[in-house]
């Protein structure tokens, strides 16, 4: 699982001054050749700050991406669906223990992450801020929030930094599980009952625009982030993203007979998706706290840390000691 | 706590404010190197955070050999492991490794990793005789150095891993019953042909 629409910091144009030029020179070649950066090789300040940034709220997206779609774990429909669900949840939990680590070649320890997300400081992806309320909801996550984040990690897979590709070369091999399992689920409502049908349809209808939202704020409004694309640390704009998922999946959608909640939602004659302008100041109010299930999320993070400690603390022994990974 | 999950209403009611962990409350590092077949060499996967190597193996299990192929896995601890240093171009990292002479004392085996492509992963490539780390990676560049250049590498003492036993192998033995953690086990085909040729 993976939000799309990362929130970069404004990047001040001199924040690159300080930068050996010669040092600066070498490693942007070495982007431009197309090798990959390592976690001993020189980087500008600039690169690891917004690296930690983005790494850290992709791992953050994995574990509180699990919780709605966890959640439905009991009520999955036959024990073939619980297995299915119970192994998909597993995977997104590595996935953030995965991308913490590729996040802490970079010099941020993992609890340091984690407690800057139960604090509140860092994000996650907007869409887990919204509530599951039936199995049709949990179904649409699978197939279809999986799918957009699929479209990001392929991309980000393709991206400067080392270990960060290899977490990701990993997780798109698990995803393809993700994404087959979840369009098999929504096959099934597709060509259920009326009842069924209707699930998905309301289901589609309420995830609609937070899955617009999920490529983050259109290009028109957004942060310039040209050097973070000549980094290799963005690799597409948010329209560019937002409108490869559009050309995926809205057929597939369509496909199966259901309805997509935008009268201006279609393909223009050069091949770009047109559609109404999501909400933007929904996307801030909901990323800046005040959504349906942000609290609800944090407490259940907070209370699965302040449960954890006293087992934390049992096993630890000063014969080992936390020192950064190396790869 | 006003969940749809009941299981989330029933959560303790904790303090506003939960006081930041102490300073590195963290566990120790821990290397994972993974071999996806019989016969293929072990390979650097990523790491697991442990209190110690016992568990590191057990989380490592779990982390990496859950979904893939495997055959075996061995964890060590991120400290035992001697790095060289990081090359690029036609630079060898054999080259910059400082001459060492032959040590005196008791010899171990250090198994020896290569990086041969930046960008990906370290991959075993042998097991050399040393007393020294540094002696063991000097041996191991007249050894193993084909011609290709090598960008970096590894070396650790073989009685600093925690190696899988024979008996501990039989776990991976139930991966091909887990089909429903694969793709192939979702084949909706049939059903989406079958519902579109009735629409
Ligand atoms: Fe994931
Ligand atoms: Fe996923
Ligand atoms: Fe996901």
């Amino acid at each position: 699982m993976y939000g799309g629409g990362n929130t970069f910091e404004g990047i001040k144009t001199d924040s690159l001054a300080q930068e050996d030029p010669g040092m600066l020179a070498a490693f942007e070649a070495r982007i431009e050749r197309g090798e990959k950066i390592e976690p001993s090789d020189w980087m500008p300040q600039l690169y690891r700050k917004q690296l930690i940034r983005m790494i850290e709220q992709h791992a953050h997206s994995e574990i509180i991406g699990a919780l709605p779609e966890g959640t439905w774990i009991t009520r999955a429909p036959g024990f073939k669906r619980k297995m299915a669900l119970m192994a998909k949840v597993q995977d997104e939990v590595g996935h953030a223990q995965l991308l913490y680590s590729a996040a802490e070649t970079l010099g941020k320890s993992r609890e340091q992450m984690i407690d800057d997300l139960i604090n509140g400081k860092s994000k996650y992806s907007n869409i887990f801020n919204y509530p599951t309320f039936t199995w049709a909801d949990c179904c649409f996550i699978s197939w279809l929030v999986d799918a957009g984040a699929i479209v990001n990690q392929l991309a980000n897979a393709k991206g400067s930094y080392g270990p960060y590709c290899r977490a990701l070369d990993r997780i798109c091999a698990e995803e393809s599980f993700h994404l087959k399992y979840g369009h098999h689920c929504v096959i099934y409502l597709a060509s259920g009952t009326a009842k069924q049908r209707q699930m998905f349809q309301e289901a589609l209808n309420r995830w609609w625009p937070p899955m617009m939202h999920f490529f983050g704020p259109s290009d028109k409004i957004s942060a310039h982030t040209e050097v973070l694309m000549r980094w290799k640390v963005k690799m597409g704009t948010n329209d560019e993203m937002r409108n490869q998922f559009l050309d995926m999946y809205v057929p597939k959608i369509w496909e199966l007979g259901f309805t997509i909640p935008d009268p201006n939602l279609k393909k223009n004659e050069s091949g770009k998706w047109e559609y109404t302008e999501p909400d933007w100041e929904e996307f801030k109010r909901v990323i800046n706290g005040d959504g349906p299930c942000n609290k609800e999320r944090l407490e259940v993070r907070r209370v699965a840390e302040a449960r954890g400690q006293w087992v934390r603390e049992a096993l630890k022994t000063p014969k080992t000691s936390y020192v950064t990974p190396l790869a | 706590m006003n969940s749809l999950d009941p299981r989330v209403n029933r959560l303790p009611q904790l303090k506003e404010v939960v006081l930041p962990k102490a300073p590195l409350d963290q566990f120790g590092t821990y290397e994972v190197f993974v071999q996806p077949k019989e016969g293929k060499p072990f390979q650097h996967e990523g790491i697991v955070h442990a209190p110690n190597l016992e568990l590191a193996w057990v989380l490592a299990k779990e982390a990496f050999t859950r979904r893939f192929t495997c055959t075996s896995l061995y964890v060590v601890d991120t400290r035992d492991v001697y790095v060289s240093p990081l090359t690029e171009g036609d630079k060898n990292a054999y080259d910059l490794i400082p001459e060492i002479t032959e040590q005196a004392g008791n010899k171990k085996n250090f198994e020896i990793y290569h990086l041969v492509k930046r960008g990906k992963q370290h991959v075993h490539v042998g097991t050399v005789q040393a007393v020294l780390p540094q002696e063991a990676m000097q041996l191991a560049g007249k050894q193993f150095n084909n011609g290709k250049i090598v960008y970096n590498v590894w070396a650790i003492a073989t009685d600093t891993i925690r190696f899988t036993t024979d008996e501990e192998k039989e776990l991976w033995l139930t991966l091909p019953k887990k089909k429903f953690r694969d793709a192939s086990d979702y084949k909706g085909g049939d059903k989406l042909k079958a519902f579109l040729e009735k629409r």
